[in-house]
Formats: structure tokens, C-alpha cells, sequence
């Protein structure tokens, strides 16, 4: 992982859970900045997986290859599928099921920092 | 239980509050399908039953989220029988994963009763029927 861009994922997406959280609090939809700012999260987060992976091609070996792939893979499909989830019934519970997919986002970038360790003897 | 059709007041197991729960079952089959993948493909000989389990966990939660979504009388059932199987997967993978390390040397996502996923496997369940009770087309308003 590159450092800057996995605390950068992990700052965006803490503050994506709080957001929806608090627009829930709040029994507000999401609104037009919240959304774009969702949009962030999943910007940064494809570039955090497509440098990994290219290192990956490029032949890192961390200790579980499958596992780390495996992350960087699913990691992009949450806030995807929350943006479309939280816009086809636009509630308060919108502002969660934001929140769920960033801190995934956030737990699983977590996860794939410990998980970048390279395998012995590589 | 016969085939109706919904009442004009009928809840919808995908609405409201049931977004939520959509949304986190939906986490949980996402995260349980990619273990379950990586596990079945990189090191089955190592625990063949704790992965096989594995792979009914990613089973059962595919067929949750997406018969929560739905949330039509029909898919009300299946729902259930997902949700039910969860809950009782929960119980005896997490019991047997205390009681009987040997059979479980590699973690699922029910060892512990879902301890590596600060225990949302064994709440998930629980919350799950008392959304489908709540919810239950025969349901009197109020209650």
C-alpha cells in the first residue's frame, strides 16, 4: 500500500460514516454534497486498488495473495452499490447505508495495510 | 399461511429500516463469498470443514440480502429460511468452534459466534426475523 493514499481512504471514509450518521440523526436524505463526497471515497479507493494491484502484477508478494487480492477487489464495490442502494429509497436510512459502505471501506483498508506485508524470501 | 396478496398496508421488508439491514447483510454476503472463494481455492485441504461451512455462510447470506430486497411475499420465505439457517449456523459453527478447536483451526466468519466480526453474525440473525416479524403481511398496525 502507498501510505498517503490508504490514511487518505481511511480519513475520507471515517468522515463519510459520520456524515451519514449524523444526516440520519438529522432524518435528512443524503444530500448533493454528501453524495459527491461518496463519490471521493470511491475515487481514491480505485486508485488505492489499481496501484495495488499493478504492484501486485508487478510482482509483490505480500504473505496471503489471495486474501489481499480478494480486498482490493470487493473494496470498490460497496460505495457503488450503497450510492445506488441509498438513492432508490431516499430516507433518513439513506444516510446509513452510506455510513456501512464507508466504514467497510474504512475497516477493510485497515485490513489491507496489515495485509501488505510482503512473504518471506520475496 | 395461504398465497395472498399483499395488503395495501403491507410492509415491505426492503423499506425503511429494512434498508439497513439490506445493506449490512448485503457487506456480509460481499465479504463472506470473497473469503469463502479465497479459503475453497488457495487452502481447502487444510480445514475442509470449517471452509465448506464457509461457503454455506456466503450461501446463506447471498439468498438473505437479496430476498430482504426484494421483499415481496414470496421472497418473505425464502427470507426466512435463509435467516433461520443463519442463525442456527451461528450457533453451532460459533459452539463447536469453542468446544472443538480441532474441527475448526482456521477462522469462518461464525467461529466464535463471529467474534472477528465484533459479533454482528449472531446479532444479524436475531435483528433479521424480529424485521421479518415486524413486517409479516398479516401484521396489525401498531404492533
Amino acid at each position: 500500500m502507498i501510505p498517503v493514499i490508504a490514511y487518505t481512504v481511511l480519513l475520507l471514509a471515517l468522515v463519510g460514516t459520520l456524515w451519514g450518521l449524523v444526516t440520519a440523526i438529522a432524518n435528512k436524505p443524503p444530500g448533493a454534497k454528501q453524495l459527491i463526497f461518496a463519490a471521493a471515497i470511491e475515487l481514491v479507493t480505485v486508485v488505492q486498488s489499481v496501484i495495488g494491484l499493478a504492484k501486485l502484477v508487478l510482482g509483490f508478494r505480500p504473505v496471503e495473495l489471495a486474501t489481499t487480492i480478494g480486498y482490493l477487489v470487493v473494496i470498490v464495490i460497496l460505495v457503488p452499490l450503497a450510492w445506488f442502494w441509498a438513492n432508490s429509497e431516499r430516507t433518513r436510512f439513506s444516510g446509513v447505508v452510506l455510513a456501512i459502505a464507508a466504514l467497510s471501506v474504512f475497516g477493510m483498508t485497515l485490513r489491507l495495510i496489515t495485509l501488505w506485508t510482503p512473504a518471506a524470501g520475496s | 399461511m395461504s398465497e395472498q396478496p399483499p395488503a395495501p398496508t403491507v410492509r415491505r421488508t426492503n423499506s425503511g429500516p429494512g434498508r439497513i439491514l439490506v445493506a449490512v447483510y448485503a457487506v456480509f454476503a460481499l465479504s463472506a463469498s470473497a473469503r469463502a472463494g479465497v479459503q475453497l481455492a488457495t487452502k481447502y485441504a487444510e480445514a475442509p470443514l470449517a471452509y465448506a461451512l464457509s461457503a454455506v455462510a456466503a450461501v446463506v447470506y447471498i439468498v438473505a440480502t437479496f430476498t430482504l430486497a426484494r421483499g415481496t411475499v414470496a421472497s418473505r420465505k425464502w427470507a426466512t429460511v435463509a435467516i433461520v439457517l443463519e442463525l442456527v449456523g451461528v450457533l453451532t459453527v460459533g459452539t463447536l468452534s469453542v468446544f472443538d478447536a480441532q474441527a475448526f483451526p482456521r477462522a469462518t466468519v461464525w467461529s466464535t459466534y463471529g467474534i472477528g466480526y465484533a459479533f454482528v453474525p449472531l446479532v444479524l440473525p436475531v435483528l433479521g426475523l424480529l424485521w421479518l416479524r415486524r413486517t409479516r403481511p398479516a401484521a396489525t398496525v401498531g404492533a
